[in-house]
């Protein structure tokens, strides 16, 4: 496969899943924002959506400040940030077209779509109930594209890089929604394990669509090391990063083994996968959940790197 | 290198047992130097096989068959792929500081023979790491490899006395010695590819780790005077035998056992 090839089925993968995430994090902040002011609804949550996105110092040139408006216009429709919803759907439709051939024909109805819709949606002036209804939409594509891919698909080196994309993707976009939420929205003056901080925890658990999934694995209340357990270790949770890793781990096998040769990115999968097997809440939590995920974070992108190297150019 | 496992043990027993309970810690963790891409562990035979992990971070299944069991059988068939770290163990599971293993058992304590061998090697001198060399080279001169006079209860001052005994014994002296010369040893369980080319076994491998400062966990095989290769696969680690030994177990009833094991490892492309 050429090299161009590779690198546009990753990046249409990665882009759809930031589409989804940005959407997930775009609903959250509305549904916090919405609680009184008492519960502590108050502006930090379009701050942290906008931390979040790991974005914030464009973000601030440009607008100064983060309410509402701001940072819906820059998550959801900006043409200058280049993740913004918008930007991915028409970003990862870029790539998947450069890559037709390779696509199924539903991967591609399901990319190649957006496009119209996209102009459909008013870029400014929604009111809230046009949002949410565009944010579904946007979930709705992603899963349409990922259904469409594991439907359908060959399971070849074509397949394995959309899973690849998707997975480095997601276990970025699942280590940010943990650290953002544990240092920035926090103020100092609130309790750990108050109930500000126990309403914090519960929005990171429906922002991943995990609320369910806690009470069947846990059973109990919720609790903050019992959240970044589920998403970090929990191999049966689709989003942990131990699971985006058992499915990294694997498709960067199942590429060395097709293509006979191994290298720097089969190494550090493995490498990473092994740390989160052996790793305990208790131990992450007491050498500092910030520094595992920052940590975590600079791992993953550095996978990313030598999957670019390895394969993509 | 890619090494298979396939590792059969079959139990007889000329009357039933009634109970078995066995731990098993016959499944690898993962570390720097290997990569475990396929691991199960069977039996035959209506039981509870429960997995979880041991205070050092070891896989453990505990299994638990009620009877009447004639037969049994417990077969771990998996695929690791291994690199060569010279020796050097990073990124294992370590639950504990290094100094939990200076801890003397039953199996490793030193008698005076022994103590008098250690410093005899901890006089040469040298680095910490050059005197487990030296500890290696010497154990390798005065313990021949024998498998007949030793069992799985020899202590490491029985087989020092005897100057012989297998992978087991070796170790354990190994260890003892290194724990007299003040520095954290532990035992590993595992298989070895050998480059013999033999591929069926009579047993599992052994050999031990030690703590070098700035270094951390090495390495050393005592029954081949070698560090550790891609050749070795690393399954649990304990303070002796008792506390990595692929199984353990009690049974009620069960008179007249017989037990056969059939180890195949093989590397990749064999």
């Amino acid at each position: 496969m050429l090299a161009r090839t590779a690198d546009a089925l990753f990046w249409t993968a990665r882009y759809m899943e930031r589409a989804d995430y940005l959407a997930r994090l775009l609903e959250t902040a509305m549904r916090a924002a919405s609680l009184p002011a008492s519960y502590g609804g108050s502006s930090t949550e379009w701050e942290s959506a906008v931390a979040s996105a790991g974005a914030a110092e464009e973000f601030y040139a440009r607008y100064g400040d983060a309410t509402e408006e701001t940072v819906r216009d820059w998550l959801a429709f900006s043409p200058d940030y280049p993740s913004s919803i918008r930007n991915c759907l028409t970003t990862a439709r870029t790539n998947a077209r450069a890559v037709r051939t390779a696509l199924t024909p539903e991967m591609w109805d399901a990319v190649s779509d957006t496009a119209v819709e996209l102009s459909r949606f008013p870029a400014r002036g929604m009111d809230s109930e046009e949002l949410i209804r565009f944010l579904e939409w946007v979930k709705g594509v992603v899963r349409a594209f990922d259904g469409a891919a594991r439907r359908t698909m060959l399971r070849n080196d074509v397949y394995w890089f959309v899973r690849l994309g998707g997975a480095i993707e997601r276990a970025d976009n699942t280590a940010r929604i943990l650290d953002v939420k544990y240092h920035i929205l926090l103020p100092e003056h609130e309790r750990v394990g108050g109930s500000l901080d126990y309403f914090q925890w519960s929005t990171i658990l429906r922002e991943v669509s995990a609320n369910t999934a806690y009470r069947w694995v846990y059973r109990q209340s919720v609790k903050p090391w019992l959240v970044a357990d589920l998403l970090i270790l929990n191999r049966q949770m689709p989003r942990s990063l131990a699971s985006c890793y058992e499915v990294i781990a694997r498709q960067t096998d199942l590429l060395a083994e097709a293509y006979g040769r191994r290298g720097p990115s089969q190494k550090q999968a493995r490498s990473i996968l092994a740390r989160l097997t052996g790793a305990r809440i208790e131990d992450i939590f007491q050498s500092g959940l910030h520094e595992f995920i920052t940590g975590f974070l600079d791992d993953n992108v550095q996978l990313g790197g030598s999957i670019a190297d390895q394969y993509l150019t | 290198m890619r090494v298979h496992v396939d590792y059969v043990t079959r139990y007889e027993y000329d009357t039933p047992a009634r109970l078995i309970q066995q731990v098993l810690r016959m499944t690898p963790r993962p570390y720097d130097g290997q990569h475990v891409r396929d691991w199960r562990v069977e039996i035959d035979g209506d039981g509870r096989l429960r997995a979880g992990e041991d205070a050092l971070g070891n896989v453990v299944h505990m299994l638990s068959l009620a009877g009447p069991v004639r037969r049994l059988m417990a077969r771990v068939i998996g695929e690791v792929d291994t690199s060569d770290t010279g020796g050097m163990v990073h990124g294992a599971i370590e639950r504990f500081p290094p100094a939990v293993f200076l801890r003397e058992t039953d199996l490793t304590r030193c008698d005076a023979a022994l103590h008098a061998f250690a410093a005899e090697v901890a006089a040469k001198g040298g680095s910490k790491l050059d005197q487990l060399h030296a500890l290696l080279g010497a154990l390798n001169e005065q313990v021949a490899f024998d498998t007949s006079p030793t069992t799985s209860t020899t202590t490491a001052a029985e087989a020092f006395a005897m100057k012989r005994g297998v992978c087991q014994d070796l170790s354990h002296i190994f260890i003892g010695a290194a724990r007299v010369m003040g520095m954290p040893a532990r035992y590993v369980s595992g298989h070895l590819a050998r480059s013999d080319g033999e591929i069926d076994q009579e047993a599992g491998h052994a050999w031990c780790e030690t703590y070098v400062e700035d270094l951390g966990w090495v390495g050393f095989d005592a029954a081949n005077g070698v560090c550790p290769t891609d050749a070795y696969v690393r399954v649990a680690i304990g303070l002796d035998y008792l506390g990595a030994a692929p199984v353990r177990g009690s049974r009620y009833g069960g008179g007249g056992e017989q037990l056969d094991v059939k180890l195949r490892v093989t590397p990749a492309g064999q």
